[in-house]
């Protein structure tokens, strides 16, 4: 029984640099190549159908271990060919039958592409994740103390006191949530005001072990790649006691893959 | 303590290549849930990816720590790793209980077409090339 093959999409690319996939193996370890149409190109890889296919691909998505795998290899070579010139990320399983498909694709959407990728041209994406440490989010320092001598609490009596003291925690808590999420906008805004565009992801998960700080801004900006060392700079000043900020990329467009007008 | 006034940088900004590999989160929050969407030939269930998406990102940091430990409990876990096949056993269960029921309440031993049927069905399941190696206790 002869192997199928399906096509796997990583990514659209306008001309392709001479050399840039020699030797470059994808999700399936299959030589990666570009079919092109009308000046767009996609690069593609022929993998097996068994491994690849919808059913087949339904289940291993549904495993961390294998969507792990396949996620770090459709990355790896996204990752690569957007290093090197302007790249379209195709989202993970884009799939198509027969070449014919791919080939449909980019003489229909051939435009759109060709105009997103020059708007993608000589520019990168960061990553600016900022943490806040949980004495920022508690609100330590913000709300004036309970006065908790003897001559405050003992004319209050035990019950009253733990009220009065509950009540100030909640208050310190609620400052120093609103403190975060106005230095998480503020730092947001500033770095938008650097970027060519920004967009939010969603809060990652509160780390696990030790460290209880939790994250109050995951933002991506698409940046002039002269200008990328200065973001970096400014993104990484905007941190101050309490907030760590993490700059991460440069990230193949992703955030930004729909283009100026999505 | 972690120092208050730190700022980490992951990657070398401004450079096209990296000197660490990136964190699996933020790898799929974007493969995931970014790049551009291309109707393919073959879909995907994506309302599955976004749930698992949420399953993954709440279980990241146990991963990543689990590996460090050598740990890959998440083979074992039901919900994770073998959820096609406990829906294939359950599919099979079922049709095999509609299967008696159909027959009036018959046993099994007088035929049993609809549970020959679910075995080749589920068997087809088991025998998908994605599993291999995929350890699932029973």
């Amino acid at each position: 029984m002869a192997e199928e093959h399906v096509i796997w999409v990583y990514a659209i690319i306008s001309v392709l640099e001479p050399g840039l996939l020699d030797g470059l193996t994808g999700i399936g370890g299959e030589q990666v190549r570009v079919v092109t149409e009308h000046d767009v190109g996609a690069v593609i890889g022929s993998v097996d159908a068994r491994m690849f296919g919808e059913e087949a691909l339904q289940q291993s998505l549904a495993q961390p271990g294998e969507l792990e795998a396949v996620a770090r290899a459709h990355h790896h070579i996204v990752e690569t060919v957007a290093a090197a010139q302007a790249a379209i990320p195709a989202r993970l399983a884009t799939v198509y039958r027969d070449e014919t498909g791919v080939r449909d694709l980019l003489a229909e959407r051939g435009d759109e592409f060709a105009g997103t990728l020059r708007w993608l041209s000589s520019r990168l994406e960061l990553g600016v994740k900022v943490w806040a440490d949980p004495s920022l989010l508690a609100g330590e320092g913000t709300a004036e103390q309970v006065d908790i001598t003897p001559d405050g609490g003992a004319a209050a009596g035990a019950g009253t006191l733990y009220l009065r003291q509950r009540r100030a925690h909640l208050t310190a808590r609620e400052a120093g949530h609103q403190h975060a999420t106005r230095l998480s906008d503020e730092i947001h805004a500033m770095l938008a005001g650097l970027a060519v565009s920004a967009c939010l992801h969603a809060a990652q998960d509160p780390r696990s072990g030790d460290d209880h700080s939790q994250m109050v801004l995951n933002g991506a900006y698409l940046v002039d790649s002269a200008r990328a060392e200065e973001f970096s700079a400014a993104a990484v000043a905007s941190g101050q006691e309490g907030a760590r900020v993490e700059v991460t990329g440069p990230w193949p467009p992703y955030s930004f893959a729909d283009g100026p007008d999505r | 303590m972690t120092q208050p006034w730190s700022a980490r940088q992951a990657g070398t900004v401004g450079l096209p290549g990296r000197s660490e590999p990136a964190n699996l989160a933020d790898i799929l929050e974007r493969v995931l849930d970014k790049g551009i969407v291309i109707a393919g030939d073959i879909r995907v269930n994506l309302l599955d990816i976004e749930l698992l998406t949420i399953r993954v990102r709440l279980l990241i940091a146990s991963v990543d720590r689990a590996r460090e430990m050598g740990i890959d409990w998440w083979e074992h876990d039901p919900t994770l790793s073998s959820g096609q096949r406990s829906l294939a056993d359950e599919n099979r269960r079922l049709r095999q209980r509609i299967g008696e029921l159909e027959n009036g309440g018959s046993q099994r031993s007088d035929g049993g077409v609809p549970a020959d049927e679910a075995e080749a069905a589920s068997h087809k399941n088991d025998s998908s090339p994605a599993r291999q190696g995929q350890g699932s206790s029973g």
